[in-house]
């Protein structure tokens, strides 16, 4: 750990007679007694207060990524993570884990603990189905079992959470910071909000305004100090194209410490292995075709994936981008969505009843399973977060903030982005993933790219060979007035780079002149083995990745990286 | 132009230009499956010569599936659609008649598509016209189609057009599989 450059915040108004004083920014820092200074930097860290809070927007004056540094971290160690420019522990995770408190699952949380750690993380977000049986029993039973497990494998973070039922939408991941309300948070969280226990799960206006209310209870909940942080991203959201671009939207807009991002690869990675030795259905199950719950405006192209991307990260100039050129922060992650794996020895355990003990009976030994579409925690998909410290708080934050990129197979090993002032050289300098740069206009400003490569083999056994990285800009171009826009016209791939074989580090640098308009960037790398001219043309991007084949996809010989983005704003 | 026909209650009557009545019917379906399974089961439609009938995604006023239906010889008694349903029902007909949209469930030769056919086959024996790749590319009249006894071509332009991806070297197949692994499945 080393220091960490310091970010101004502009805090705007945000007072009312009902609001303690560390939540009314009309008192100053220095008429709050020492617990309530205490309790506003903490608020301010988790970027719960003033800007940070109210930003939906980088053009607003900033957002959580320009959190100060934590000052009371909940964890010590470093937890195996790589602090590969001395600024960040980055910590590798997976916020997407059922056991066999999911009707469609079956290991313990132990079993996925254990090979989480095994596989490399940090970090990890149990997240069983809700439902009326895991609302009434699931969601109570499995604390203890977590609890045990966080005592028992003390290097690796396990959060309570639950993969919700969006009213009117997909899946998502929800989870919070642990403490003695985490579990009767989750637990009226499912009760009052979640899709398949209230029967809200089809399209409507009132259904979506319940998931709009359930992200703002999470952060009512934080705010009234029950709990300590709370995150919601969505998952696989082009599965059954039922995340309208206006429902992402308006899920960011109604929180934007709570609802953060979406997952840039689904999991189940390897069903699209061929059969008979494997499950020989469509890369992350994504199969499917419109239905009428569907958002009629996208196109077939999204329901499949692309490099075992989601069709809404992997279009250059399209869903996430279109997000981004409004400025707005929405980040992705990679996820392995483990229910039963791949290859896997075990079965459910015989004589169970799920319904009415909320749960299956602990697995047991059983026939190989080839039929399974699911890695292990870690085995092929990670979500690396810069955190200030290896703790609960610190890797929320570091999610919150946007410090995350992901990779599949183990591509890359570090990621050190930066937009920086062209003159300003000092490792650290600048703004990394999730942040923005704020210069005058005119300032020249260059990227800067240093990428530790795999030394040692992935979990296939083999040293992956990265060979082409691309640079995405876009401008920001301000709010849409058509909140369903999927489209962000500017964006394009600027700049690609070869990787030369041999080397343990590549160092690139990008410049982007004298900026004197609000823009962004974002990187993405693949091993070169499957490309194909983007949705939006080859002028966008030449070598984006290719539609997986159907049953024909082997997950380890096309790997790609994304970063999220950084702002540069002139003023 | 829409015809409101008495014997049929509140079906819609549609006129092709080739005088062939298409008739629009909704009944709330919630999926696809559910609409063909009440085409198969209910109307009857294997045995029904030269018809063409197809699913309509709709969103309103609820999202469901809507049903067109064509047919040269005339078509049994059906259901009267609901009222809130009727232009639901509308707007089936409306999109079949132009060719705008509409996934067909039953076509002239639609019982020959089954096992892995050439492109040039499957046009012989059905009444599809077009197969294209997605994202609009044409395949070879050679090229091997996998059809997996499922094939659900779709209305575009007028001209009803097969959908279909690459699935192995080589090999195409329908974008749309009859199976698709459902959200929160129980795969053991």
């Amino acid at each position: 750990m080393g220091h960490h450059h310091h970010h101004h915040h502009h805090d705007h108004a945000a007072s009312g007679a009902d609001v303690p004083a560390p939540l009314d920014l009309s008192v100053p820092d220095a008429e709050l007694s020492p617990t309530e200074a205490s309790r506003r930097t903490f608020l301010r860290n988790a970027g719960l207060l003033g800007a940070g809070a109210a930003a939906s927007s980088v053009l607003a004056g900033g957002h959580a990524a320009h959190a100060a540094p934590a000052n009371d971290h909940s964890g010590g160690g470093t937890g195996g993570g790589q602090a590969n420019d001395g600024e960040f522990v980055w910590l590798a995770g997976d916020h997407h884990i059922h056991t066999q408190y999911s009707s469609d699952a079956m290991y313990r949380v132990v079993d996925q603990a254990k090979h989480a750690r095994a596989y490399g993380l940090d970090w990890i977000v149990i997240t069983d189905h809700g439902n009326a049986t895991h609302s009434r029993i699931g969601v109570e039973k499995v604390n203890p079992d977590i609890v045990e497990t966080r005592k028992e494998i003390k290097d690796l973070l396990v959060y309570q959470g639950l993969e919700w039922n969006i009213p009117s939408a997909e899946h998502g991941t929800v989870f919070v910071q642990p403490g003695p309300n985490e579990v009767a948070v989750l637990k009226q969280f499912e009760t009052d909000y979640d899709g398949s226990v209230n029967g809200t799960s089809s399209p409507s206006p009132e259904n979506e305004a319940l998931a709009i209310a359930g992200i703002k209870f999470l952060g009512d909940e934080v705010r009234r100090r029950r709990i300590g942080g709370a995150l919601f991203l969505a998952n696989h959201p082009s599965r059954r194209g039922v995340d309208s671009p206006h429902e992402v939207r308006a899920w960011r807009d109604a929180d934007p410490t709570v609802a953060v991002g979406m997952e840039g690869a689904p999991g189940h990675q390897a069903s699209s292995l061929p059969a008979p030795n494997g499950p020989g259905r469509g890369r992350g199950y994504y199969e499917g075709s419109p239905s009428a719950a569907s958002f009629p405006g996208y196109p077939l192209e999204s329901y499949r994936t692309w490099g075992g991307f989601d069709w809404m990260t992997s279009t250059v100039g399209g869903l996430w981008d279109s997000l981004l050129a409004e400025g707005k922060p929405w980040w992705i992650s990679a996820n392995s969505d483990s229910h039963i794996n791949y290859l896997g020895t075990s079965m459910r355990g015989p004589d169970s009843d799920f319904n009415a003990n909320g749960k299956y009976n602990d697995p047991v030994y059983g026939p190989l399973i080839t039929t399974a579409g699911d890695f292990w925690p870690g085995q092929y998909s990670r979500t690396h977060v810069g955190a200030q410290a290896f703790g609960y708080r610190a890797v929320m934050d570091a999610i919150r903030a946007g410090r995350v990129w992901v990779d599949h197979g183990g591509l890359i090993r570090g990621l050190d982005m930066r937009v920086r002032r062209l003159n300003d050289q000092r490792p650290g300098a600048g703004a990394t993933l999730g942040g923005t740069l704020k210069i005058k206009s005119g300032t020249s400003v260059v990227v800067t790219l240093d990428i530790d490569l795999a030394t040692v083999p992935n979990w296939a056994q083999f040293v992956p060979k990265l060979a082409r990285v691309d640079l995405i800009v876009g401008d920001v171009t301000g709010p849409v007035t058509d909140q369903d826009t999927f489209t962000a016209p500017t964006t394009r791939v600027a700049a690609s780079f070869e990787v030369q074989p041999g080397r343990k580090r590549v160092s690139f640098s990008y410049p982007l002149g004298r900026v004197d308009r609000p823009m962004y960037v974002r990187v993405r790398g693949t091993d070169g083995n499957r490309s194909a001219p983007g949705l939006m043309g080859a002028a966008v991007d030449p070598h984006g990745p290719a539609m997986d084949v159907l049953g024909d996809a082997d997950p380890w010989l096309d790997l790609w990286f994304y970063g999220n983005p950084i702002w540069v704003l002139p003023s | 132009m829409v015809l409101r026909q008495p014997d049929l209650g509140p079906a819609i009557l549609t006129a092709t230009a080739t005088a062939v009545t298409v008739i629009g019917i909704s009944l709330g379906h919630a999926d696809d499956a559910a609409a063909e399974h009440w085409l198969h089961d209910v109307v009857g439609v294997a045995d029904l010569p030269g018809l063409v009938a197809c699913t309509h995604l709709v969103r309103t006023p609820r999202p469901h599936v809507a049903i067109s239906l064509a047919a040269p010889d005339g078509l049994p008694d059906l259901p009267a659609t609901p009222a809130d349903l009727v232009p639901a029902a509308e707007l089936a007909a409306d999109e079949h008649r132009a060719g705008r949209s509409g996934r067909a469930v039953r076509y002239p030769g639609v019982d020959r598509l089954v096992g892995t056919l050439t492109v040039a086959e499957l046009l012989d024996f059905s009444a599809i016209e077009q197969v294209i790749m997605l994202g609009g590319a044409v395949p070879e009249p050679e090229t091997p189609v996998q059809t997996r006894d499922f094939v659900r071509p779709q209305w575009i332009n007028g001209v009803l057009t097969l959908i279909t991806t690459a699935v192995g070297p080589g090999r195409i197949g329908p974008f749309e599989l009859p199976d698709p692994t459902p959200c929160c499945a129980d795969k053991h």
